[in-house]
């Protein structure tokens, strides 16, 4: 819209005015001015009929008459739209839909919606919530290009907490049509980062957080981790979802106990389970967040899985699991490593941790506790696997979603580098990236696990 | 019984002074407190009983602090009739923590149990069935106090009335039902809400029935001293009609008031039946009292109210931790 | 134990007070030899007198009047109001006098005296003599407000409301004055403010009062056929209510009915309810029920006052309901 910026004249909406209490329009009766007439405030611009009486609607500002709407003998709704009083004569009409919903006029009109405006249409990546207490997240890197074409696993951006990396992932296929932030920026958790468009994008947008502008661009919100559902448009980080489509129905209690045990209600709408939900759906929540393993799998290969990696600058376990061998006979170095894995994992019950060798593979039944010489060998299927590849030439791994969480142990240099990878049922955000702090740091200093 | 008969070996003229000093009191605070209330110091409604002194003091000059009253919106006279002091009943006027009522009563609430003061009662009759009340605990009980039953001529068309009022002459309970008509209910002539006669509905109850000057304390008080005598015998109860005036509109707010009652007649009641003008003239007449003796009673009153008021403006207000308190009593 | 009559109760907590202290009179309509229309207080003028059980004119306003006076100046009367339904005749008398006294006189005033009265419908009494009016007066601060649900809080409760030094209002079932319970021969009181967990469960608590605490005796009994425990609690005394019994209980269950004889419209169990809400919100794991009368007068043909009060039957329906989870009203 044309605007004139340096005198801050807008047009003057003209409406059609509420003259009696239960009168919801009102006839023109006759214009007074035509299109392109110089008006004073003040003078008639029509005449309006209701019932019983007869009014003049007076321009409410100097100006030009423009964008006349409706004609002599229309019957228009109070509050909508008639025309508008502008600084030239020529000025455009109002808009087409004439719904009355730019007629208000306090509306606020910023004018520097233009960015926004050449926004692209599409799915919005937004910035994860990955701690309780954060509310914003590092940009660290951009591993794709606007304009690339993106697979729903493929990485899109590492983002970067207190202590963990994480890589977030474009969540569908299609196109980067737009990335909202540069590498190095600070975005707020739950604000969009990217944008995947169905088609190839005309023009591909790059923007830093400082231009956007605030509003929301109109797309959905969708899962930061890439679900493969789309149709269930929830973020998974929070328990107790609110999503832009409505909000779950669960009794307080329920929810305040899923809060507690960090689980995710949004499971359950996603599986079909009827809502209200009550404390008995807890039992089919936790069974749903068991028997997820199988469907996990496969939902990682479309990319509904977690993958975070750690760093530590040196790797204190070997001078420690000699300590221990000498001191207190621990000579199995493999399940002193299952139980700082078990430990990491913080579950109040006792875990079997399966810890993986390139040349052998054993696991452990790991009481609560810190004691590492309860630590025995188990038969049962493990809830946490440990895969250290230390002393090979492997680096990292990207390997996807397993029947349990895996934690995989590589060097890097002097220190380690250290990934955990999960399907997103297995654990929610904050347990994910809690169980890597903890084991990265037990990893680093062994001592502190028994501190 | 025993307290009726030393009250009249007293002198008559100790009681003479001391109904007068009484009705000067009266007067004297219900100036005070209009004032407090013109000048917004003092919260709320109030009624003022000026001009009704003699009802009051007559009555209550009869009898003991054992015998109580119930007193009615317009009850600053009872209250101090019976034996109130000044500085509590302003500052429950003024909503202070030293009132009577600990500031939760106010103007309209005020009790004094100490001297038989059962309370001031907003409700227009509301207290006719707790003063009935107390002279069936008398009765039961065997013991010799009366109560007496203030009421205005407004109160006579409640329905509580009569059904106390048969009750009381059923059991024969020592309670005086005492109407202060002093010509108007509210804003309405009394004459335009009571049909008939006021004193033919008590006596419809077989309930023996009085009507009084009410501006001649003496008159009040004798008739008062024979009745609540008679009461204790076991002979009640009793009616008396005080036939008297209120010199303030119904309430202080209510100032225009020509459109129910001419200043003319306010003017006449003041000059020629005022309760206080005649009853000192009658001391100084009889030799009682000197004028120069009343002045300076009068002077002492002045000072004493003076001196209450200053006190109930700087007294505290009730703590906020009270304002849950004595909802139950333990 | 043996067993006697809520009515038998009633009449010896009377006898009993009115031994122990000489201040405590009966007064009301048809008290001394008649004993009341219920047969309620027979044989007491017999031992009392007509000094202490005294026979009033049909005058509800002016012999509850007379009681507070008595009551404000050193009596303890216990006032018979035949019916629940005449509380509205007495409200001034009861509301602006008496429940306030003690507060308006900054403490110096004390009004201990008890209206003793009834409430119940399914007697065929029709509109004017069937209501359940304790929600009235549990509104106003001053009064207290007790609610026996057999022989033995009848007792109980009446000695209790007889020694306390506030007015007591009184509500007895008009329908239970010929059940038994049992009853000990020795004295015992019953304190206000202490609710009696009837029937322990774990899935729901069934907060009922006086009438309503047998139907959720019996809805309870249903239930648990079906597995499903409920918890029964009766408050005994709705002013002052034990929050804490009914909270802890509501904690344990995650669930709650409220059910009470008055119109289930601002009434009690709206209270109790709200304050479940407000005090144990993160506990529910359904809404709390409220089960009242329905907001009509109450009908005299029996095939139509049948239906204005909550029911056993009722009363599961709503707990099975509730425990499966079940929607109660659709969104």
């Amino acid at each position: 819209m044309p605007r004139n910026e340096t005198s801050g004249f807008r047009p003057h909406d003209v409406t059609m005015p509420q003259l009696g209490m239960a009168q919801d329009a009102g006839k023109i009766v006759s214009w007074l001015k035509a299109p392109g007439d110089a008006v004073s405030k003040g003078d008639a611009l029509f005449e309006v009929e209701t019932d019983k009486a007869v009014m003049e609607v007076e321009a409410p500002v100097d100006g030009f008459l423009t964008g006349v709407k409706y004609g002599e003998g229309d019957d228009v709704p109070v509050g909508h739209l008639i025309a508008r009083i502008s600084d030239t004569a020529e000025a455009d009409a109002p808009d087409e839909d004439g719904d009355g919903d730019d007629a208000a006029p306090d509306e606020p009109d910023t004018g520097s919606t233009a960015a926004n405006d050449a926004l692209p249409e599409g799915h919005s990546v937004t910035m994860p919530q990955l701690g309780m207490a954060q509310d914003s997240g590092l940009l660290v890197n951009w591993l794709k290009a606007p304009g690339d074409k993106v697979a729903a696993d493929d990485i899109l951006f590492e983002v970067e907490t207190d202590k963990s990396t994480m890589e977030v992932t474009a969540g569908r296929d299609g196109y980067l049509a737009a990335t909202l932030a540069e590498a190095g920026e600070e975005v707020p958790v739950g604000d969009p980062v990217a944008i995947i468009s169905a088609g190839e994008p005309e023009a591909p947008v790059a923007r830093s957080v400082k231009d956007a502008a605030p509003p929301a661009p109109p797309v959905a919100v969708e899962d930061t981790a890439g679900e493969a559902a789309a149709e269930a448009s929830r973020p998974s980080a929070t328990p107790a979802p609110t999503g832009t489509d409505g909000r779950v129905l669960a009794s307080p209690k329920v929810r305040r106990l899923a809060l507690q045990d960090g689980l995710d209600l949004g499971l359950l709408v996603k599986a079909g389970h009827p809502q209200p939900f009550h404390v008995a759906d807890l039992d089919t929540l936790r069974d749903l967040a068991a028997t997820r393993e199988a469907p996990a799998a496969q939902a990682s290969a479309a990319g509904a899985s977690r993958r975070l990696t750690a760093t530590c600058a040196t790797d204190g376990t070997r001078q420690f699991c000699a300590w221990a061998a000498e001191r207190h006979g621990l000579t199995d170095a493999m399940a002193v490593l299952a139980g700082l894995a078990a430990a990491s994992l913080g579950a109040g019950d006792g875990v079997t941790v399966a810890v993986e060798h390139v040349d052998a593979s054993r696991t452990y039944a790991v009481p609560p506790g810190r004691g590492l010489s309860a630590v025995a060998e188990s038969d049962e299927g493990p809830a946490l696997i440990l895969r250290d590849l230390r002393g090979t030439r492997l680096s990292g791994v990207d390997m996807g979603a397993e029947d349990a969480p895996v934690l995989t142990i590589t060097d890097d240099g002097a220190g380690l580098s250290i990934t955990l990878e999960c399907a997103v049922a297995q654990l929610d955000a904050p347990g994910a990236i809690r169980l890597l702090t903890e084991f990265a740091g037990r990893m680093e200093q062994p001592l502190r696990h028994l501190l | 019984m025993a307290k009726a008969a030393t009250k009249k070996t007293k002198s008559n003229a100790d009681d003479y002074l001391r109904m007068y000093r009484q009705m000067v009191r009266i007067r004297t605070f219900e100036d005070n407190a209009n004032q407090l209330y013109l000048s917004a110091k003092m919260p709320g409604l109030t009624h003022m009983y000026s001009g009704e002194e003699a009802v009051a003091v007559g009555i209550c000059e009869a009898l003991t602090d054992d015998d109580r009253i119930t007193s009615t919106h317009r009850g600053h006279g009872h209250c101090v009739a019976k034996g109130a002091e000044f500085k509590e009943m302003f500052c429950e006027l003024l909503g202070k923590a030293e009132g009577y009522c600990r500031g939760k009563g106010g103007s309209m609430h005020i009790a004094d149990q100490s001297h038989g003061n059962l309370g001031a009662n907003a409700i227009v009759g509301g207290s006719m069935g707790i003063a009935t009340g107390s002279a069936l605990r008398a009765k039961l009980q065997g013991s010799d106090d009366v109560t007496v039953c203030f009421f205005g001529d407004g109160a006579t068309a409640q329905g509580l009335w009569y059904e106390v009022m048969n009750m009381a002459a059923l059991w024969k309970l020592p309670v005086i039902y005492a109407c202060e008509n002093n010509g108007y209910s509210e804003y309405t002539k009394t004459e335009e809400i009571a049909a008939g006669s006021i004193m033919a509905r008590a006596e419809a109850f077989g309930i023996e029935s009085h009507q009084v000057d009410g501006q001649d304390v003496l008159a009040v008080n004798e008739l008062t001293q024979k009745l609540v005598a008679r009461a204790r015998k076991g002979e009640g109860p009793f009616f008396m009609e005080l036939m008297t005036y209120r010199y303030h509109g119904h309430h202080v707010g209510d100032i225009n008031r020509e459109y129910y009652r001419s200043k003319d007649e306010e003017k006449d009641w003041k000059d020629n039946r005022d309760p206080i003008i005649r009853f000192r003239a009658y001391l100084v007449e009889q030799g009682i009292a000197t004028e120069e003796e009343i002045e300076a009673m009068n002077a002492e009153i002045e000072t004493d109210a003076a001196e209450a008021v200053a006190y109930a403006e700087k007294a505290p207000y009730p703590p906020a931790n009270e304002v849950d308190m004595h909802v139950y009593a333990d | 134990m043996r067993e006697i009559t809520l009515s038998q109760a009633v009449n010896e907590a009377l006898a009993e007070e009115m031994r122990r202290d000489e201040t405590v009179f009966i007064l009301g309509e048809d008290v001394a030899e008649a004993g009341t229309p219920f047969k309620v207080l027979s044989g007491l003028v017999e031992e009392f007198g007509t000094d202490r059980v005294i026979d009033t004119p049909i005058s509800e306003p002016g012999f509850v009047g007379l009681a507070v006076g008595a009551a404000m100046t050193g009596a303890r009367p216990v006032v018979d109001l035949m019916f629940g339904d005449f509380i509205y005749l007495v409200m001034d008398q009861l509301c602006n006098q008496a429940a306030k006294q003690h507060y308006m006189s900054g403490g110096k005033l004390q009004v201990p005296m008890v209206l003793r009265t009834n409430m119940g419908a399914t007697r065929r009494s029709a509109a004017q003599h069937s209501q359940s009016l304790q929600a009235l007066v549990a509104h106003i601060p001053g009064l207290k407000v007790a609610m026996p649900s057999s022989a033995y809080e009848a007792k109980g409760l009446m000695k209790t409301a007889i020694r306390d030094n506030n007015p007591v209002v009184i509500f007895e079932d008009k329908l239970m004055y010929q059940d038994k319970a049992p009853v000990p021969e020795e004295e015992y009181l019953i304190p206000f403010g202490e609710a009696n967990v009837k029937r322990e469960g774990r899935d729901i608590t069934l907060i009922a009062t006086s009438s309503m605490v047998q139907v959720a005796e019996k809805a309870a009994v249903m239930l648990a056929k079906e597995g499903i425990e409920a918890e029964v609690i009766d408050p005994r005394t709705i002013v002052p209510l034990d929050e804490e019994t009914l909270l802890e209980s509501v904690k344990k269950t995650s669930r709650a009915i409220v059910i009470d004889e008055g119109h289930q419209s601002y009434g009690v169990t709206a209270e109790i309810a709200s304050r479940l809400n407000e005090k144990v919100f993160y506990h529910l794991d359904a809404p709390v029920l409220r089960m009242g009368a329905m907001d009509v007068p109450v009908p005299f043909s029996p095939a139509l006052e049948d239906l204005t009060v909550p029911t056993p039957e009722g009363v599961v329906e709503n707990a099975r309901k509730l425990c499966a989870g079940e929607m109660i009203h659709a969104a």
